[in-house]
């Protein structure tokens, strides 16, 4: 009881155990902050990746697949899978306009052929274009979607991304469009706040120029195709290698432009020179399209239907995909093919190294830390020691009521504990105050101080994860709690150990 | 009267460096119940060591030089033969401990001070129960010998007079058998040293409670019941110079 009643009186009466518990505290909010940045950007990189790009693809780059629509209609009749849609992928070059000068600029991105009601069905395509109407605020003024004067033209913005085209306002006529990602042009600048606000030009009023190469099957360039489009809309995923790189086309314009729709070739089995008896006397047979090549896509996107997760749509996607390459033996697949076909979004190439890389940077970084904030174990110990040194008559004087050696220990275990306790929830406090203002707090020393810790190109994401879980918060509390209590342990048994009567003449 | 504590042939010998200093040598006592018994010597003749062995915070040397052993009998029971949770209960709830230098906790008030060996005698269960009580009994205790309106002061705040009397409010909250005080008016001015023998003395009627003084103040002396003189670590036997 006596030990109840000291803790809160040691707690409150020295400035010892502050300093034990700042320490505490600056350990458990540097763990804290660490894991929920680190555990936060990949975990929003699993939220915010399935959503950009579907669960699950199918995918057979620059080549393609035909009978894509064929395909979809079977995958759509299984349970596991909500919608599908095909896409197709390629590199392109997207000429923009300059802030300096009338030059334009080039941009290597990555277009993408949508149909874009199909596509907003796998992957919230609309929720995500940029320009729209937020309703009318003045005290919003620096975000145009707010402007009162620009509510009619942000809705048929909106529209016009949403439909890829754009209608002319004079004769009324709709002609396709691009939707470009938020950051491609740089021409936008980001507020702290998160709001994009033109710099110059408002992009969705220019037309830019597209170049993509299409490829033989053999993977030989045939001839750059290029088409100037205006800009419908602009995307922001929040990933910023999205953001800066995606542009968005109709499917049948690029699948046009790579001279992957439906086609008349002439038969493989055609003989060039063949001499062939004609009305009036011998002729060479002229090479004649009489097959027809059927339209491609890159890419089918699919997206696992309510109560199945990535996994169970992926084999559900395997089996369709088998049944249907063995229906059209030959061209383009065969079934031996599918395992490097068709994944979860997390596999696709490129992004499944990423993924494994962070996963494992952040296990790293987060154990280096634990074993930092160990030091709050040693720093916990030195001060308790002091403070035994110091309450050595204290411990004399318990003794010779009848306190026993166990209650002494226990009297400065549950000391620490109550620090462990006090620092702990302390930090916690920190960190979800820092981990919540993260954003403003790193634009704050980048303009103060020059000093930009988060690269959006780096880290993909334009924004700091700033979220604390409270799974991983209980976790690190717990473990300042039990790192403050081991650094009391030591000091505690050397007061157990103390002769009352040394500890009573004690100066 | 019976006997309530009863030593034989104490010896200690404490070690300062690589000297050995002999500070008792076959010392013998034994306390009646409910007497007051002054222990009068000079410094360094073993009162405080011996008023240690007999409260259980120390334990006398195993093998004295004549080979006979050194016990402290209390109601029959040996206290070298006690676990250590039996010594802390019996320093808990059978002796009570009055120091020269008071020894309060500086950080607890006045009445948690008194109260201190109640919680150490008790359980968190048992204390609570008992709380109302005990805390009616330490304030009645303190109330006695005057610190009613100090119940909530801090030691710092307090005279010298005023924390002894705590000191002795604290040693009597389990009602004790045995109250060892060491020097208790020894840091304390003459009128106010003879109201806190006073003040003890007041309480030696209660549940026939036996007072072990220890002093160098011949006027403490005189108001107990018996003088026990050590010389060089060894009881005086009655009669001789010193014990006159």
């Amino acid at each position: 009881m006596y030990q109840a009643l000291l803790t809160r009186r040691y707690l409150t009466s020295k400035v010892m155990p502050l300093l034990a518990a700042i320490a505490v505290a600056l350990c458990t909010a540097m763990v804290l902050i660490v894991w929920s940045v680190m555990g936060g950007f990949l975990a929003m990189l699993l939220a915010q990746g399935s959503s950009i790009i579907g669960d699950v693809a199918i995918a057979y780059p620059v080549i393609g697949f035909p009978h894509y629509d064929e395909l979809i209609e079977e995958l759509v009749q299984r349970p596991e899978i909500e919608a599908a849609t095909p896409t197709i992928e390629s590199l392109g070059l997207l000429a923009v306009s300059s802030d300096f000068g009338d030059d334009l600029e080039p941009r290597v991105v990555q277009v993408i052929g949508i149909r874009p009601d199909e596509f907003d069905e796998v992957t919230s395509f609309r929720e995500r274009l940029w320009w729209r109407p937020l309703g009318a605020s003045e005290d919003e003024t620096e975000d145009w979607r707010r402007k009162e004067e620009n509510q009619d033209a942000m809705a048929r913005i909106l529209e016009e991304g949403s439909t890829l085209s754009e209608r002319d306002p004079v004769t009324g006529v709709a002609e396709p469009a691009m939707v470009i990602g938020i950051e491609v042009t740089r021409n936008n600048y980001r507020t702290p706040e998160g709001i994009y606000r033109p710099a110059s030009a408002f992009t969705p009023q220019d037309r830019y120029t597209l170049s993509v190469l299409p490829l033989s099957r053999r993977g030989v360039a045939i001839q750059i195709e290029d088409r100037s489009l205006p800009v419908a809309n602009e995307y922001r995923s929040g990933m910023y290698d999205a953001d800066s790189k995606w542009v968005f086309l109709p499917f049948d314009m690029l699948q046009d432009m790579l001279k992957l729709s439906e086609a008349r070739r002439v038969p493989a089995d055609f003989t060039p020179g063949e001499i062939f008896e004609g009305p009036d006397g011998p002729m060479i047979k002229r090479p004649e399209a009489t097959e027809t090549v059927p339209a491609r896509a890159t890419n089918i996107l699919i997206r696992a239907a309510a109560g199945f997760n990535a996994r169970e749509t992926e084999a559900a996607a395997e089996e369709v995909y088998e049944r249907f390459a063995q229906n059209h033996q030959g061209y383009p697949l065969g079934p031996t093919w599918k395992e490097n076909i068709v994944y979860v979004w997390e596999e696709k190439p490129g992004l499944k190294q990423f993924i494994a890389a962070v996963r494992k940077e952040t296990g790293l970084v987060l154990v280096l830390f634990v074993f930092i904030s160990f030091t709050a174990v040693f720093l916990v110990g030195a001060i308790f020691w002091s403070m035994v040194s110091e309450k050595t008559k204290d411990i004399g004087i318990l003794r010779a009521v009848g306190a026993g050696r166990l209650g002494v220990a226990w009297l400065f275990v549950r000391y620490g504990l109550a620090i462990g306790i006090v620092g702990s929830l302390a930090g916690g406090a920190l960190a979800w105050v820092i981990v919540s203002n993260i954003n403003p707090i790193h634009e704050w020393l980048g303009e103060t101080l020059g000093l930009y810790i988060w690269d959006p190109s780096i880290y993909y994401f334009t924004e700091i994860p700033s979220r604390v879980e409270p799974m991983k918060a209980l976790i690190v509390l717990g473990g300042g709690v039990l790192f403050s209590a081991l650094g009391a342990l030591i000091p505690a048994a050397r007061a157990a150990s103390m002769n009352p009567v040394k500890a009573l003449r004690f100066e | 009267m019976g006997a309530l504590l009863e030593a034989n042939n104490l010896y200690k010998t404490y070690r300062m460096g690589k000297v050995r200093v002999p500070v008792l040598r076959g010392a013998s006592i034994t306390l009646e119940a409910g007497e007051v018994v002054a222990v009068l010597g000079k410094s360094g003749s073993g009162k405080s060591t011996m008023m240690h062995i007999l409260g259980g915070l120390d334990t006398p040397d195993k093998a004295s030089s004549d080979n006979a052993a050194s016990t402290v009998m209390f109601e029959g029971n040996e206290l070298g033969r006690m676990s250590g949770a039996e010594l802390d209960r019996y320093r808990a709830r059978r002796v009570g401990f009055v120091f020269q230098f008071y020894h309060l906790l500086p950080e607890l008030t006045v009445l948690e001070n008194a109260l201190l060996p109640a919680m150490a005698a008790r359980g968190r269960v048992k204390y609570t129960h008992e709380r109302t009580e005990l805390r009616a009994r330490a304030t009645e205790l303190l109330s006695s010998f005057g610190l009613g309106e100090r119940l909530k002061h801090r030691p710092a705040e307090l005279s010298g007079g005023e924390r002894q009397r705590v000191a002795i409010a604290r040693a009597l909250i389990n009602r004790p058998d045995l109250l060892l005080a060491d020097e208790p008016t020894g840091n304390l001015d003459e009128v106010t040293g003879a109201g806190i023998l006073d003040a003890l003395l007041a309480h030696r009627s209660e549940a026939g409670c036996t007072m072990f003084i220890v002093t160098h103040d011949p006027k403490v002396a005189q108001r107990a019941d018996r003088v026990v003189h050590l010389r060089d670590g060894v009881v005086v036997p009655e009669g001789q110079p010193e014990a006159v």
